[in-house]
C-alpha cells in the first residue's frame, strides 16, 4: 500500500479548497425548498448536531448511537464522543433542503431504529414470554388427582424473571449481576427462572403460594428479559458487550445458538392442488389442542372428504347432510350456486344418496360414525359403539378443528366444507385456479418464540403429568403418617423443564410427542467469522422441504418474494433457493387478537355468514369475508368494506399487522391476523399523492416524529404478501398515477443485509452478487467491539480494517462501516508477470509490509479436568524438578502448570502440564499418585499465548482453564482475496515495490489484477466502484454505490476531471522494471478488497512417510492426521492405460501397505513362520508380498465362512 | 456484589478438600475488579474482593522477543 493513500481510509477531511461539492449535496432546485407549512429553523441550532441526527433524536442532544435504545440514556455526557464518529447525517446536514422524492428513504433508518434487523426474533421471543406463556398456562390451568377428587391445583400466574446464575436460583429478591459475556466465558446458560403462582388443596384448606420456580428459560439476547435491554453504549461496554451486536440468539452452555427462521405452508388456509390428475383442496387445521389435515377431493367426477380419522373417503354430500344441511337443493346451492356449469358437475354426487339410502341427517351421521376410526380402546370391556354420537364428536372437534362449532351449530363448518368443494369444482373448470404452493403469501415463517412455545408447552404438560403421578402415588396409600402437602412434590420436577429446553437448544433436536414432531437442526451455532456473517445468520430462513426433491419450484425465485426476501442472498449448490434471507425492511408478524377485528367486520356492515343461504352467498356481487381462513361474514359492498377496513387500520383502530385482501376469483375477502406472515412497510398514496410529504420528513429529521408516528398517522402501513399483491405500488414518486395505492420507501430494500454491502449491485451480473453474498461471510475483519474479550474456538481478526470508500446506504444502516472486513486497496487493472493468470493477484510487497491484508488468528484451547469414579481428577501442576525446568519443551510453563501469557509456543511445547491419577479405582482419601500426561502444541507454525482464563464450572465447581493462542499472519502466496463483486483470487506473486508500475504522482498499486477477470463476468459494478472510489479519494468524500441509486458515473467523471485525471479512471503508468512508460493507460484506483478465511497456512500439507491407520496399515487420510496423498481410482486408471505397471505396484503396495505373507501352495491358505496350519507341514510354503488390505479381506471373508484360496504359480514357468 | 450470592454449592466443597498447601500460590487478576488474587492449587476460583469467578493469568515477567515482520 503506498503511504500516500493513508488519509483516504480515515474520516473524510473537510474540503478546504474549492473542491466541487459531492453530487448528492448539490443544491436542490428552489421549489423543493419552499415549504409554507414548515417552520423555518434558526440556523445556529443545527450546527452542533452535524455529527448526529439519527431519527427520533432531538438535535440539541448529540447522543450516542444505539440501535435499539428506548429509554433516554441516564448518563449522556460521556457518550458525546461517539457523536463525532457519526456520519454527517448520512451525508446531509440539518439545514439542507428536503426533497421528498429523494429523502423519503430516511424512513428506513427510522424503521430500523424501531424494528432493527433482527427484530423479528426479538419480537417473537417477547411475544412468547409476555403472551404465549400465559396462554399455555391458561390452557393447562388445573391439575386434578385421579384418586382424590377434592384435590385441585390451579395456576394463577406465570412469569419469567431476569437472568440469574443457577446458584442464585434459590435466592429471592436478589439482583443478579450475571452478564451474557460471563455466560460465554464460563460455559453457562443465559437463562432466567420461570415462576408461577399456585393455589392448591392441602387437607381441606386452599393454600396460595406465589413465586414458585418451575424451571429456567434461556433468554434471547436483547429481548425484553435480557440484561442488555435499554442499555446505552457505555453500560454495554461495562458489561463487555458490543453495542452493534444484533442479539436475537441464545447462550446455551457457553455457545451462541440461533433458532433459524423456519419456512412452512400456512395453517388453516385452503390450498387447491392437482396431484396425479386428482383435484383436491386441502387444509391443515391447527389449534392449541389438535393438528390435522383434511382433504376434499374429486375422483372420477365424484367428490369426497378424506381425513385420517375416517377409515375411507366419504362422499361430500353425506358429510354436508351430517352437518345439518337438510335438502339436496341447499347443498347444491352452497357448493355450486346458481352457476349451471358447476351445478352440472356437482349433481352426480347426489346419486350416492339414492344408492346408500341416506336422506336425513340421522342417516348421514350413522354412515359417518361407522367409518370413524376408534382412537382409544374403550375401557371396561365391550361397549356398544354409539355411531351417532361418535360422528358428531368427530365432525365437531376433529375434522377442520379451526372452524368452531358453537353448541350444535354446524352451519359454519358446513359452509367451510362447501367452500372447499366449490374451489375444487372451480379448479376443475379452470386449471388456472390451482394454487401456487410456492407463493410467498401461502407461506408462514416460524420464529424462535413459536418454536420455544411448542417446546415449553410439551415440557410443561410433562411437568404437570409427573406432578400428578407423584401425588397420586401418595394419595393412593390409605394410611398416611403425616399430613399430605402436595407442594413437596411440586418443585421436584423443575429440572426437567430446564434441562429439556436447554438440551433442545443445545442440540437443535425438537422432539415433541404431541405433534409427532421430530426436527433436527433447528438451532445453529452463531457464526462469528465476521460481523456480517453473524448478521446474515440472523436473517436466514431455512425451508422445511426435503432437499432431494428434484422439482425446481421451491428453489426458484418467486415474483412474490419482491421486497420480502433478498433476491441475491442464497447459497450455491445443494441448498440453493431453499435457504433464503430476509430483505432489509421485512417484518414478520406476531399474532394479534381476532376479536376486535371480528367486531369491526360486523361494524363495517358485513352480515354473519351463517344467516346466508347458498344462493345468497354465491350471488353476483356478494363477497364472503374470511378471518384467518374461517368464513365469518358476507357483504355485497366489497369495495366499501375494503376501504373502510383499511381506513380503520390506518387510523389505528385495528392492529397495523392485520391485513386484508380481496380475491375476485372466489368472491372472497381474506383478513389475516395470524403469526408468521411476512410483511413490509410502504408509504400510503391517496388521490395520486404520497401521504409522506416534506413536512413530515422534516419532523422526522428534527426528531419530533418517529417511525411509529408515521404508522399511527396512516402515512405508512405494513402490507403482507397477499395484500401487497392487491396493491399498485409505485417505485418512485414520479411514477404515481391515479391507480397507485402505495409508494415504495426505497427500492434498495429488496436486498438483504448481506447483499446490501455490494456497491452498484444493479450493474452486476446477478450470479456475481450471489457469489459475493457467500464470500462476504468469509471475509476477515472486525467482529464486535468486544472481540478481544471473547474466547472463541476460532476467531479471525484483521489488524487494520478499513471502512469502504464506496459505501451503500445498507452499509451505514447495518453499521458495517463500524465493523468493517476489508481494506481499500489501490488496484491497477493490467497484466503483470505471468503470475496473475486465472484470477491470481499480484500484491505489492511494501503494502504487505505496511499491513495490507494482515490478520490475526485466535484459537482456543480449553482444559476441563476429567473426573473419575473414586472422586479423583486430573490436575495441572507446575514443573518441580530443576532438571525438567530447563528442558526446552517446558520453557513456557508457569508455576501453575499453565503456559505463561505472552510466551511463544513452538511445535512440541507443553502448554498444559496435565497429570492423571494413576489408579482410577483406588480408595478415596488415600494419597494419589499421578502420572504426567502433558498437552503439547501441535501446529508447525508457532503461536503466542494471548490470554489464559481460569474459572469454575457452574454446576460441578470443577476448574476450567481456557487458553487463547494468537498468530499474526501477513498475506502469503496462495492466500485468498476477493473484491465485493464475487471476484475472488489467490495471491500469485508478492512483488517488490520497486518492480511495480507507478503513476506520475508516484503511486504504486497494492494489487494488480488481471483484466481478463472482467469480460466474461460482467461485473460492471466493480469498475464503477473503482471510479467512484477514485473520485471520492480525490474529493475527500465517501461515495455511494447504493443499489438502484448511488453516485452517478457522470458525476464521478466530472470530479476526476477537476482533479486533472482522465474521466475514464485510467492513468499513465511507468514500468518499475524497465523504467519505460507503459504503452497503454491503466484503469487505476481503489477497490475494497476482503481477505477471506482460506489461508495457505491452514491448508499446506506434505508427507513423505508418516502415520498409518491401524486396521488397514495404509497411510492415514487428511492434513490433521498428517495423512498421505491418495493416488485415487482415476489416477490409477491413467497409469493402467499408460501401462506403467511397476509404478502402479509401487504406489499401491510398496509405498502403502506392503505385507509379507506365508502362503501354502497345497491348500491355498495363509500360514505363519513358514508353517501351514492346515497341512501341518513346511512343504509348499512360499513367502509373498501383498497389500495388507488384501490379506485383511481374505481373513474377514473367512470370518464370514467364505473360504478364499490363493493359487500360486511361477512367474517364469519352468518347461 | 455481595459474596452471599455464591454459597452452598456442594460441589465446591469437594474440590476444597484437595487444597495443596505445599504448592506455591500463583497470582491471577480478577476479570471484574482487576484486583490480584493469589490462588493455590485446589482452592475455589473466585476473587476475594468481589466474588467474581472469572480470573485471568498475569502476563509473564520474563522477556518476550518478537520478530516484527
Amino acid at each position: 500500500m503506498p503511504p500516500r493513500k493513508a488519509p483516504a481510509s480515515r474520516a473524510p477531511r473537510p474540503v478546504v479548497t474549492k473542491a466541487p461539492e459531492a453530487p448528492k449535496s448539490k443544491p436542490q432546485p428552489d421549489e423543493d425548498v419552499v415549504m409554507a407549512d414548515a417552520p423555518s429553523e434558526p440556523p445556529g441550532k443545527s450546527v452542533p448536531a452535524d455529527g448526529d441526527v439519527e431519527m427520533g433524536d432531538t438535535p440539541e442532544q448529540p447522543h450516542k448511537q444505539t440501535r435499539r435504545r428506548r429509554a433516554p440514556a441516564p448518563n449522556r455526557g460521556p457518550d458525546e464522543f461517539s457523536a463525532l464518529l457519526e456520519p454527517f447525517y448520512y451525508g446531509k446536514s440539518l439545514t439542507d433542503p428536503i426533497n421528498t422524492a429523494q429523502d423519503k428513504w430516511n424512513l428506513l433508518p427510522a424503521f430500523l431504529k424501531v424494528k432493527g434487523l433482527v427484530k423479528q426474533h426479538v419480537d417473537s421471543f417477547n411475544y412468547f414470554v409476555d403472551v404465549e406463556l400465559k396462554k399455555i398456562m391458561e390452557a393447562n390451568k388445573y391439575i386434578k388427582s385421579d384418586i382424590d377428587a377434592k384435590f385441585l391445583l390451579e395456576y394463577t400466574d406465570i412469569r419469567v424473571g431476569w437472568p440469574t446464575r443457577t446458584e442464585e436460583d434459590e435466592l429471592n429478591n436478589h439482583k443478579s449481576s450475571v452478564t451474557p459475556h460471563e455466560c460465554r466465558l464460563r460455559d453457562m446458560t443465559y437463562a432466567a427462572p420461570i415462576t408461577v403462582d399456585i393455589i392448591y388443596t392441602r387437607e381441606t384448606s386452599r393454600i396460595k403460594r406465589t413465586n414458585i420456580r418451575i424451571g429456567r428459560l434461556p433468554i434471547m439476547l436483547r429481548s425484553n428479559r435480557c440484561k442488555l435491554m435499554g442499555k446505552n453504549d457505555r453500560e454495554m461496554a461495562n458489561m463487555n458487550e458490543c453495542p452493534l451486536d444484533p442479539g436475537g440468539y441464545f447462550i446455551v452452555r457457553g455457545q451462541e445458538k440461533v433458532i433459524l427462521v423456519q419456512e412452512q405452508m400456512s395453517k388453516n388456509r385452503v390450498i387447491v392442488e392437482s396431484a396425479k390428475g386428482i383435484m383436491q383442496a386441502s387444509v391443515t387445521s391447527s389449534t392449541q389442542e389438535r393438528k390435522s389435515k383434511t382433504y376434499v377431493l374429486s375422483k372420477k367426477g365424484l367428490m369426497f372428504l378424506r381425513h385420517n380419522t375416517l377409515s375411507e373417503e366419504i362422499p361430500i354430500v353425506f358429510i354436508l347432510k351430517a352437518l345439518g344441511v337438510p335438502s339436496d337443493r341447499e347443498i347444491l346451492m352452497m357448493v355450486a350456486g346458481e352457476d349451471s356449469a358447476y351445478q352440472d358437475m356437482f349433481t352426480v354426487n347426489f346419486e350416492a344418496c339414492g344408492r346408500e339410502g341416506i336422506h336425513t341427517q340421522q342417516q348421514a351421521l350413522e354412515y359417518v360414525g361407522h367409518r370413524v376410526r376408534i382412537m382409544k380402546k374403550p375401557q371396561g370391556g365391550f361397549q356398544r359403539r354409539n355411531y351417532y354420537l361418535e360422528a358428531i364428536e368427530c365432525l365437531s372437534s376433529v375434522i377442520i378443528t379451526h372452524v368452531p362449532v358453537v353448541g350444535t351449530n354446524f352451519r359454519q363448518k358446513a359452509q367451510y366444507i362447501a367452500f372447499m368443494a366449490r374451489r375444487v369444482l372451480m379448479a376443475i373448470q379452470d386449471p388456472k385456479l390451482i394454487d401456487d404452493r410456492d407463493y410467498v403469501g401461502n407461506k408462514r415463517l416460524e420464529l424462535a418464540g413459536q418454536m420455544l412455545s411448542l417446546l415449553f408447552e410439551d415440557h410443561f404438560k410433562k411437568f404437570n403429568y409427573d406432578f400428578k403421578m407423584s401425588i397420586d402415588k401418595v394419595l393412593r396409600r390409605q394410611h398416611r403418617a403425616s399430613g399430605f402437602d402436595a407442594f413437596a412434590h411440586f418443585s421436584v420436577h423443575q429440572n426437567h423443564i430446564s434441562m429439556g429446553i436447554e438440551r433442545a437448544l443445545a442440540t437443535g433436536n425438537w422432539n415433541l410427542k404431541r405433534f409427532k414432531m421430530e426436527r433436527a437442526g433447528v438451532t445453529h451455532l452463531l457464526s462469528r467469522l465476521s460481523y456480517i456473517s453473524a448478521l446474515g445468520m440472523m436473517t436466514r430462513i431455512s425451508s422445511q422441504f426435503e432437499k432431494t426433491r428434484k422439482v425446481s419450484g421451491p428453489r426458484a425465485l418467486q415474483p412474490s418474494q419482491f421486497g420480502m426476501l433478498c433476491t441475491s442472498d442464497t447459497p450455491e449448490g445443494e441448498a440453493c433457493g431453499l435457504v433464503k434471507n430476509l430483505a432489509l425492511m421485512t417484518h414478520i408478524t406476531t399474532e394479534t387478537d381476532e376479536d376486535p377485528v371480528r367486531r369491526i367486520v360486523f361494524d363495517l356492515g358485513a352480515e354473519d355468514i351463517c344467516a346466508f343461504t347458498g344462493e345468497e352467498i354465491h350471488a353476483e356481487g356478494v363477497y364472503s369475508i374470511f378471518l384467518n381462513g374461517t368464513p365469518l361474514a358476507a357483504t355485497d359492498m366489497p369495495k366499501q368494506f375494503l376501504n373502510g377496513f383499511r381506513r380503520l387500520r390506518r387510523t389505528g383502530r385495528i392492529s397495523e399487522f392485520a391485513s386484508i385482501h380481496i380475491n375476485h376469483h372466489y368472491n372472497a375477502m381474506h383478513i389475516a391476523t395470524d403469526e408468521g406472515r411476512i410483511c413490509r412497510p410502504l408509504i400510503v398514496v391517496e388521490n395520486g399523492r404520497s401521504k409522506v410529504t416534506a413536512r413530515y420528513l422534516k419532523a422526522l429529521r428534527k426528531g419530533t416524529m418517529a417511525f411509529d408516528d408515521f404508522l399511527h398517522r396512516g402515512l405508512v402501513e405494513y402490507l403482507d404478501v397477499n395484500e401487497e399483491n392487491d396493491s399498485n405500488i409505485a417505485t418512485y414518486e414520479r411514477d404515481i398515477n391515479e391507480h397507485t395505492s402505495h409508494l415504495e420507501i426505497e427500492p434498495f430494500t429488496i436486498l438483504g443485509a448481506v447483499a446490501g454491502l455490494i456497491p452498484y449491485p444493479h450493474h452486476n451480473q446477478s450470479p456475481r452478487n450471489t457469489y459475493q453474498c457467500a464470500m462476504g461471510k468469509q471475509a476477515i475483519g472486525a467482529i464486535a467491539y468486544n472481540q478481544f474479550k471473547r474466547i472463541d474456538t476460532l476467531l479471525y481478526l484483521m489488524v487494520y480494517p478499513q471502512s469502504p470508500l464506496v459505501r451503500t446506504r445498507t452499509i451505514e444502516l447495518t453499521k458495517y462501516d463500524k465493523l468493517p472486513a476489508g481494506q481499500n486497496a489501490v488496484v491497477a487493472v493490467m497484466s503483470y508477470s505471468g503470475y496473475d493468470i486465472e484470477d491470481a493477484l499480484v500484491l505489492n510487497r511494501a503494502s504487505v509490509d505496511r499491513g495490507f491484508g494482515r490478520c490475526q488468528v485466535f484459537k482456543k484451547i480449553a482444559f476441563a479436568p476429567k473426573m473419575y469414579a473414586n472422586g479423583s481428577m486430573e490436575i495441572l501442576n507446575g514443573v518441580i524438578d530443576d532438571k525438567d525446568k530447563n528442558e526446552k519443551k517446558n520453557h513456557a510453563l508457569g508455576e501453575d502448570g499453565i503456559a505463561q501469557v505472552g510466551k511463544e509456543l513452538y511445535a512440541g511445547d507443553i502448554y498444559f502440564n496435565k497429570q492423571t491419577p494413576e489408579v482410577a479405582g483406588g480408595v478415596s482419601g488415600a494419597r494419589q499418585s499421578f502420572k504426567a500426561t502433558p498437552q503439547t502444541y501441535k501446529l508447525p507454525d508457532p503461536s503466542y499465548v494471548d490470554k489464559v482464563m481460569v474459572t469454575e464450572n457452574e454446576s460441578t465447581g470443577a476448574p476450567v482453564v481456557k487458553m487463547l493462542l494468537r498468530q499474526t499472519r501477513r498475506p502469503e502466496l496462495g492466500d485468498k482475496f476477493s473484491s465485493r463483486h464475487g471476484q475472488k483470487g489467490v495471491v500469485g506473486l508478492i512483488s517488490p515495490q520497486e518492480d511495480m508500475p507507478f503513476s506520475d504522482k508516484g503511486i504504486t498499486p497494492d494489487i494488480i489484477m488481471n483484466p481478463h477477470g472482467f469480460p466474461s463476468r460482467m461485473t460492471v459494478g466493480k469498475m464503477m466502484e473503482l471510479l467512484s472510489g477514485k473520485a471520492g479519494v480525490h474529493d475527500g468524500s465517501y461515495q455511494y454505490g447504493t443499489a438502484f441509486g448511488g453516485s452517478k458515473v457522470e458525476d464521478m467523471a466530472e470530479i476526476l476531471l477537476q482533479h486533472n485525471y482522465s474521466y475514464h479512471g485510467k492513468d499513465y503508468l511507468t514500468s518499475g522494471i524497465t523504467g519505460e512508460a507503459l504503452q497503454f493507460y491503466v484503469f487505476f484506483g481503489p477497490i475494497y478488497y476482503q481477505k477471506l478465511k482460506h489461508m495457505v497456512q491452514d491448508k499446506m500439507h506434505s508427507r513423505a512417510r508418516g502415520p498409518r491407520a491401524i486396521l488397514t496399515r495404509q497411510p492415514t487420510e487428511g492434513r490433521s492426521r498428517d495423512g498421505g496423498l491418495r493416488l485415487g481410482e482415476m489416477e490409477r486408471d491413467c497409469l493402467i492405460a499408460y501401462g506403467a505397471s511397476q509404478l502402479l505396484l509401487e504406489r499401491l503396495m510398496l509405498s502403502s501397505d506392503q505385507h509379507q505373507v506365508d502362503v501354502c501352495d497345497n491348500c491355498g491358505q495363509m500360514g505363519y513362520q513358514g508353517w501351514c496350519k492346515m497341512c501341518e507341514s513346511h512343504e509348499g510354503i512360499h513367502t509373498l508380498t501383498m497389500p495388507y488390505a488384501a490379506k485383511l479381506l481374505v481373513q474377514e471373508l473367512s470370518s464370514m465362512n467364505i473360504k478364499v484360496e490363493i493359487g500360486l504359480e511361477d512367474e517364469f514357468k519352468r518347461e | 456484589m455481595s459474596a452471599q450470592g455464591y454459597s452452598g454449592n456442594p460441589a465446591v466443597q469437594v474440590t476444597n478438600q484437595l487444597v495443596d498447601n505445599n504448592s506455591r500460590s500463583v497470582e491471577y487478576l480478577c476479570g471484574d475488579c482487576d484486583s490480584v488474587v493469589a490462588l493455590k492449587r485446589g482452592e475455589p476460583i473466585r476473587c476475594r474482593n468481589c466474588g467474581h469467578r472469572v480470573l485471568y493469568k498475569q502476563r509473564t515477567n520474563r522477556m518476550v522477543q518478537f520478530e516484527a515482520r
